[in-house]
């Protein structure tokens, strides 16, 4: 290392532009601040469905850690926002209403941790299979896992759930969108570390070659496991903050149909906002946010036009198609998804030049064959 | 002192013996050539060395440390550095990523650190940032610095790769094949490159290598393979007009070669002795080179004291 870094002198590199022109990407970025911290406070619907997305968001950063930059697939992935929302709402149910500040706390943080331990056991498995049967065993995993544990009266609080009451500070919708909406940028946040050190340049590399990887001194299985670990953090966060959001838990969100419906909704999330691309994957997670059956926004959509009946009877499948089509429209025509479409416009705002044909694919590449094993 | 000692190295697969027996030493300050035609099991000896494949039979000494069992990132991180015979790189990031992700072990902080994300942790990036570039500017490719390596033409990527493992900062370095897609004038380079290198970094090379000319130009000391047996060894003047190698590499058969087969000159005694005692050079050519070298290419800079020590 010595003698390494004693030839080698350092030499300066600026490739981005002056501070000079840093004040106008601000005031083009004021609107965009505007829209995510006023519209929800339009009315309590508009602040309710914002929390929602940004629960949303944050499965989106989850499983762009683990789709995007490690590689792995998961299909079970509602198994690990069940789980923290199981978990955060056993936590807090068992003090007073409504929750104090302290047990709130204790209950995201379980969440979290729990959701990270499950997935590090689901991420020992992977580490000896890949492609279509790690496809099948997060399938098996997520199915299996969300029938036997969210089944448990004793845990589920059988057909009533498990009351999660928001704390007092949290009382409005507003209130509670800000903080889905802090928590979420803690997942950007940590998303931004892990792609800007060496955690992520190893998981890249581990996706893309093992054999490099390890050349380069990475421990891939360490780092696989890391990977599904922050993945699963990450889920388990958003599942705490789901059980605020419904202020309960319910098994019926996360088994059969449900749950499986949410777990391909995180893999279409992950490809149609483009893999391991930060600002697309979080675009389309708010997409498919407003799309979901939980959220109440397409039901409006459908009153304004007197197709509530039909929306009511279809609104599981309706989702579905929209992803189908999105995800066909990806894979044949925009494989890097979302990100490569916004990407010219996010790198305008990091900085750089404006250049409207630098759709290079985007975070770390294009969707390439070998990008998913799957 | 040997940088690299393997002993009696074996590794079969299934019914193939795809090694059998090889004992090689690599000195520090050294560059030592492994050739042999297609299929003589060049890649698979480095294979064993970086821990990719696990010999069945012989041990591996790194520093004379017995690094036999010790998984490959441990040995990037202990200070072998490899390339691959068809480029091994991350292939969706750019040139400068490549070389940042190379860093890997001397990156200076933990996992942790780097997913809560403290200030120290964007200083150290500050500096592998710059290592990076240097390492592009020592070889010439700072206009690929924020290209995507994906569309790069092959010779490039070869010395891309090449930074990529000095990035490591090695002590041995592994290079298999590094002129491969090069054309004569630019292997030549590579040479010259591979001696400067040498010179001001102290890194020691094993290089798997076809290119005779480059072989004989860089190299002390040549081992051939030939279906995973040591064929021959010396310096490159008496390897390359050994008539063994000649055979193997033409197809014909020398004429004393065929006597030969069973015991060469040249090869050291394979059997279970050779794992205790240290492997012998039956010519030692490595002053002479050494002093071969020196009229070459005029050192820049006096090469490590600890050479003269040993």
């Amino acid at each position: 290392m010595a003698a390494g870094t004693q030839i080698l002198a350092p030499v300066a590199g600026e490739h981005r532009v002056g501070r000079t022109y840093l004040w106008v990407r601000f005031v083009a970025a004021a609107p965009l601040v505007a829209l995510v911290l006023l519209l929800p406070l339009h009315s309590d619907v508009y602040g309710h469905v914002s929390a929602y997305a940004a629960i949303f968001v944050m499965v989106g950063l989850s499983m762009n850690v683990l789709t995007g930059y490690t590689g792995q697939i998961s299909l079970g992935h509602q198994a690990f926002v069940g789980l923290g929302a199981l978990t955060a709402a056993n936590v807090v149910s068992t003090g007073v209403r409504p929750a104090d500040g302290f047990s709130f706390a204790i209950g995201m943080v379980c969440a979290a941790a729990a959701s990270g331990a499950a997935a590090l056991l689901l991420g020992a498995v992977a580490l000896r299979i890949r492609g279509l049967y790690l496809a099948l065993v997060t399938l098996v995993f997520g199915s299996v896992f969300a029938d036997a544990v969210f089944t448990l009266p004793s845990l589920n609080g059988q057909d009533a759930g498990v009351p999660a009451y928001r704390p007092s500070f949290m009382a409005t919708e507003y209130r509670f969108y800000l903080f889905a909406l802090a928590m979420a940028l803690i997942c950007a946040y940590v998303d931004v570390c892990v792609r800007r050190t060496k955690v992520g340049r190893g998981l890249v590399a581990l996706r893309d070659n093992e054999l490099v990887a390890s050349a380069f001194g990475v421990n891939v299985l360490g780092y696989k496991l890391l990977g599904f670990t922050i993945s699963g953090a990450m889920a388990g966060l958003a599942g705490g903050v789901f059980a605020f959001w419904e202020q309960a838990f319910s098994d019926k969100d996360f088994t059969a149909i449900a749950g499986f419906n949410l777990a391909l909704t995180f893999v279409v999330v992950a490809v149609v906002g483009g893999l391991g691309n930060r600002g697309g994957v979080i675009a389309a997670s708010v997409f498919f946010a407003l799309v979901s059956p939980l959220s109440p926004f397409l039901e409006w959509f459908a009153r304004q036009t007197h197709w509530a009946t039909y929306y009511g009877n279809n609104k599981f499948y309706i989702s579905n198609v929209i992803g189908a089509v999105l995800l066909l429209q990806t894979v044949i025509l925009n494989p890097g998804g979302l990100g490569q479409v916004i990407r010219p416009f996010a790198r305008w705002f990091g900085g750089h030049k404006f250049n409207l044909h630098d759709s290079d694919g985007g975070g770390v590449g294009t969707m390439e064959g070998s990008s998913v094993r799957a | 002192m040997s940088v690299l000692e393997v002993r009696d190295l074996t590794i079969r697969f299934g019914g193939l013996t795809a090694i059998d027996g090889l004992n090689l030493r690599v000195d520090e300050w050294e560059i030592v050539g492994l050739m042999g035609p297609n299929g003589a099991g060049k890649t698979t000896a480095f294979n064993c060395i970086t821990g990719f494949y696990k010999p069945t039979r012989g041990r591996v000494y790194y520093q004379d440390r017995d690094v036999t069992k010790v998984p490959p990132h441990r040995k990037a991180a202990l200070g072998i550095g490899r390339t691959f015979q068809n480029v091994g790189m991350v292939k969706s990031e750019t040139a400068l990523e490549n070389l940042l992700t190379a860093q890997h072990t001397r990156a200076g902080y933990g996992a942790p650190q780097a997913i809560v994300g403290l200030g120290t942790v964007r200083q150290r990036e500050k500096e592998l940032t710059a290592h990076a570039e240097a390492i592009l500017d020592l070889l010439g490719l700072a206009d690929i610095r924020d290209r995507r390596i994906g569309g790069l033409p092959y010779g490039t990527l070869k010395l891309l790769e090449l930074g990529c493992a000095l990035a490591t900062d090695p002590q041995l370095l592994l290079l298999d094949e590094p002129s491969s897609g090069m054309g004569p004038e630019e292997s030549d380079e590579l040479g010259e490159r591979l001696l400067n290198l040498r010179q001001e970094l102290g890194v020691t090379m094993l290089l798997i290598e076809h290119h005779v000319p480059l072989v004989t130009a860089v190299c002390d000391y040549v081992y051939v393979l030939n279906f995973g047996k040591l064929l021959a060894e010396g310096d490159p003047d008496h390897v390359r007009n050994h008539p063994e190698v000649v055979a193997a590499y033409l197809g014909g058969e020398a004429p004393e070669a065929l006597a030969q087969t069973e015991t060469p000159d040249d090869e050291p005694p394979a059997d279970e002795a050779a794992l205790a005692k240290p492997v012998k050079r039956t010519s030692a050519p490595r002053k002479t080179a050494q002093a071969k070298k020196a009229t070459k290419a005029a050192p820049r800079r006096r090469p490590p004291a600890k050479k003269e020590a040993s």
